[in-house]
């Protein structure tokens, strides 16, 4: 992770991602098995961006890619 | 400007390819992508789509004159991607956050069947890369530099996912032996 203070974090959300993306994803079920390991890891990375000052880039960023996506970290 | 295209055929299945999209990194093919973080993900309950937003740090040595010109060789791109499982389809995009006020790279990757064979994966990649005025005599070869350095990553983007397929055929397979 950028920071190392997430990396245990991601590494969790990780393996359940990838493990949920081939299990259920791609079989068509539409479950949400990993949302509490993505919540913790990006709680964590909301305040690395914040102290990196990546919020703004980010944001006038997410136009020119046509990301939906508001905020960091937040839906 | 300066524009890029490649095109690939992966010899496995969609499913997989979009999988090791996603166990691409980190990948000793490829030490200059040093970290890939998920801010945002949700999936449309009606389509079933997938949409992710990826923060990538990106950091390799550089030629003297763009390390002079961007002052380092350290920078964030922004990607969003949209995984349609039903018609498998994996679309990304992706543009730099840093350094965007010098030059701006926006790449455009596409995943999908192969129509002739779909039991493979066509993968489609194009870019453009843009040098600001400011840069004034300096833009034209700052932007050849930056292109040959795209160049060189694409190539070693698709060695590292091969490497990553390759490794999810050999789970498989040994996941195959142990439950017989």
């Amino acid at each position: 992770s950028i920071d190392s203070k997430c990396t245990p974090l991601k590494r969790e959300f990780d393996a359940c991602f990838t493990w949920w993306y081939s299990e259920k994803f791609l079989k068509g079920e539409k479950t949400n098995d990993c949302e509490q390991l993505f919540k913790a890891y990006q709680a964590c990375l909301k305040t690395v961006l914040h102290e990196k000052g990546l919020d703004k880039m980010i944001d006038d960023a997410r136009p020119s890619i046509g990301s939906p996506f508001t905020g960091s970290g937040q839906k | 400007m300066r524009l890029f295209e490649a095109a690939h055929i992966f010899k496995h299945d969609w499913e997989t390819v979009s999988l090791a999209n996603w166990r691409k990194y980190p990948n000793e093919q490829t030490p200059h992508v040093r970290h890939v973080e998920i801010l945002n993900q949700d999936m449309d309950p009606e389509t079933g789509i997938l949409r992710t937003e990826r923060l990538i740090m990106v950091q390799q040595p550089v030629p003297a004159l763009v390390r002079r010109v961007f002052g380092g060789d350290a920078s964030y791109v922004l990607e969003y991607s949209e995984v349609d499982p039903q018609k498998k389809t994996l679309v990304m995009q992706s543009q730099n956050l840093t350094y965007s006020n010098l030059l701006s790279v926006g790449e455009h990757i596409v995943f999908q069947p192969h129509t002739e064979n779909p039991s493979h994966t066509l993968f489609t990649q194009s870019a453009q890369l843009k040098a600001s005025g400011a840069l004034f005599r300096l833009a034209n070869k700052i932007e050849d530099m930056c292109w040959n350095r795209f160049n060189d990553n694409a190539k070693v983007g698709k060695l590292g996912l091969e490497q990553v397929l390759s490794k999810i055929l050999a789970e498989r397979q040994a996941m195959m032996q142990t439950s017989q």
